[in-house]
């Protein structure tokens, strides 16, 4: 390779083996580097092109409009994909795998949280409680992990209100404020039964681990540890996370109408208590506010789903 | 040289500005295809990504007529991203499971840290040159536990009233020990006008609580019935948290722009490079909140594919509101940075250099 000046003059020699350039990439001054460690650049990227007879394959795919468009839907597919299959399927996965005494150890630091948060000793008499022990020992007689499988907590939830959760290694808590609620012993049936059904799916371990998944993968994707990429992921995060609470709704209220039906009972009542919930906690008129926000779907939609199975 | 005829001990101090010519049309294209090859490759070509990423936006960094470059090898920024990849794992999944190991993780972190950032902040400039002149960290491990460290820690027991000092501590090591060839950057940040501006933050997040108020009463008067809100019916709350969590959102953005440009006003006001050439600031924080907060949403409402425009929208006011003030025989002192540089360049290819992208 030749260097030389507007004058024709010879400034240079060198074997165009030796001679780095820098890769080509959008409209940026391309720059040679000499051996002997001097460099020049120039806007003229085509002639560094044509010179070295090197062409850039990435350089090419960027400028392309074609590959563009197929990036931005593989982008796009990828992003569904991951939001579709990749994070329950991961979740679902490392939740199957994870040791039994994870799932008691957790249980018990969540419950000592709760405890200290919002949960208080149980006021309800001992007779009321052995009525609900023995309903609860009776819907876990026919679930998978039989009767000493599942046990049934009380406690006194004056913040929370009326409700009952599960939590990973088989325990039940019921609020006292749920008792005043229940008019018939099956409606507290399918509740159990729903419970019962979030203890087997492994749903509180699978939310741990869809927590830390949507996260990380949206940092992986925009490859931005930045304020904004951090802020900008909140919303998103928050989202994916309810429509997976969601999923799980539905799955509980699907095992919890089968497992009545093989008891010979009917998932109607559990129907019932859901929309006596729903009228006490978000009043008569308003509802409880839009539904692609709730951890839970709409009441009347799973009430209609449960009395139609 | 014919700069020697006028360099006399007084030379006249030349204004050069700093600019950014990149657009968000080209940078999108170049973005979204290596992210696809990203996502096609697992992962493993992020880190070519982030490279091409940086390249394109040091090189479209001016200083007159040059542009700054960027060197990184993409395979130490993998190795790096793997190590970062690792920790994360490790650590989420133990303390979900063994919250007893948080206590291990804070204390290995505590002194992992600075070796951490030492290795990062080095690689980054060794990586980066101008003018063919590269970049050089010199931070030790001492200096950077003092500053990442024992200043925090230092913080944290006077109930963060000296937290001032410590963002001023860690500004200086920063710069401090940097070095451009063989030539040192040099930071002397006051501390009055430091403390001032955290004072002033703190004056903005009361008034950020007193227009979260001012909203409420807002949106009383347009017929939200504040009456419905009971704490009993968990429900009815739901709008009063969306609110609050917004807001939140919203005023710490703001807060940490504010103090995030303010201080870097001041430090880059008091830096200089070689006794010889003084650096200049002027972002305005009004400015950057802006920018910030209206990149945010519409990278939210265009589900990421405003990002790139975005990024280059902050390069090009960032870049402007930055000046170099100094003597005008650049050529000169540039070439004395290299001669000085010794053998910087040897050293690039230490294995502990790795980029972990903190």
């Amino acid at each position: 390779m030749k260097i030389t000046n507007d004058a024709g003059d010879i400034l240079a020699v060198v074997p165009l083996k030796s001679v780095q350039a820098s890769s080509r990439l959008g409209a940026m001054r391309r720059r040679l580097d000499f051996p002997d460690g001097s460099s020049f650049d120039t806007a003229d990227n085509d002639g560094v092109d044509a010179l070295l007879g090197r062409y850039s394959l990435l350089h090419r795919l960027e400028k392309s409009w074609r590959t563009v468009v197929v990036s931005v839907i593989v982008a796009a597919l990828a992003a569904i994909g991951f939001a579709l299959y990749g994070v329950p399927v991961t979740a679902a996965l490392l939740a199957r795998h994870t040791p039994p005494s994870v799932a008691v150890y957790t249980t018990e630091q969540t419950l000592q949280a709760m405890d200290k948060i919002a949960l208080k000793p149980s006021k309800t008499p001992d007779a009321v409680q052995k009525h609900y022990r023995d309903l609860f020992a009776a819907v876990a007689a026919t679930a998978p992990r039989g009767a000493t499988g599942y046990h049934l907590l009380f406690r006194d939830a004056p913040v929370i209100g009326p409700n009952a959760f599960a939590l990973p290694d088989g325990t039940v808590v019921m609020t006292d404020q749920m008792i005043p609620f229940v008019k018939k012993d099956e409606e507290i049936e399918g509740v159990f039964a729903h419970e019962l059904s979030h203890v087997d799916r492994a749903h509180g371990l699978q939310r741990i681990y869809q927590a830390s998944l949507v996260p990380a993968a949206i940092a992986f994707i925009t490859g931005d540890a930045s304020q904004i990429g951090q802020f900008a992921a909140i919303l998103p995060g928050i989202l994916l996370q309810s429509a997976y609470s969601r999923e799980f709704e539905h799955q509980a209220d699907d095992d919890a109408a089968k497992q009545l039906r093989r008891m010979g009972a009917s998932p109607a009542p559990l129907a019932d208590l859901l929309e006596r919930l729903e009228k006490k906690l978000c009043g008569r008129k308003q509802g409880c506010g839009p539904n692609w926000l709730g951890s839970h779907p709409a009441t009347t939609e799973r009430a209609a789903w449960l009395r139609a199975h | 040289m014919d700069t020697a005829i006028d360099a006399a001990p007084q030379a006249p101090a030349v204004r050069h500005q700093m600019r950014f010519e990149g657009s968000g049309g080209e940078y999108f294209k170049i973005w979204i295809v290596n992210l696809a090859l990203s996502i096609i490759t697992l992962g493993i070509f992020s880190a070519w990504a982030k490279v091409r990423s940086k390249r394109y936006f040091y090189g479209n960094t001016y200083i007159g007529a040059h542009s700054f470059d960027y060197h990184g090898d993409p395979r130490r920024i993998l190795l790096g991203r793997m190590i970062a990849v690792g920790l994360l794992l490790g650590y989420s999944a133990t303390i979900h499971f063994l919250p007893v190991m948080t206590f291990v993780w804070v204390i290995f972190f505590l002194f992992a840290t600075p070796w951490l950032l030492n290795a990062s902040l080095r690689f980054n400039a060794r990586n980066s040159s101008y003018r063919n002149v590269r970049f050089n960290f010199t931070g030790t491990y001492g200096g950077a536990f003092t500053a990442y460290v024992l200043w925090p820690i230092l913080a944290a027991i006077t109930l963060f009233t000296t937290y001032p000092l410590a963002r001023r501590a860690r500004d200086q090591y920063n710069i401090n020990n940097h070095q451009f060839g063989g030539k040192q950057f040099h930071a002397e940040i006051p501390g009055w006008p430091i403390y001032q501006i955290y004072l002033l933050a703190l004056l903005l997040s009361l008034g950020g609580v007193v227009v979260i108020v001012l909203i409420f009463a807002g949106s009383a008067v347009a017929g939200m019935n504040i009456k419905s809100i009971d704490p009993k019916q968990p429900a009815t709350m739901l709008p009063l948290i969306a609110i609050i969590s917004v807001s939140y959102v919203f005023t710490l953005l703001i807060l940490l722009t504010f103090v995030g440009t303010k201080v870097f006003n001041l430090a880059l006001n008091h830096t200089v490079l070689a006794d010889r050439y003084r650096f200049e600031s002027s972002l305005s924080p009004l400015r950057m909140i802006w920018l910030v907060i209206s990149n945010m949403v519409l990278t939210l409402v265009t589900l990421g594919l405003f990002y790139p425009w975005a990024a280059t929208r902050m390069a090009r006011y960032h870049r402007s509101q930055i000046a170099v003030t100094g003597p005008n025989e650049m050529d000169g002192f540039v070439s004395e940075a290299a001669l000085s540089q010794g053998a910087v360049g040897e050293e690039i290819a230490s294995f502990f250099d790795v980029d972990i992208g903190l």
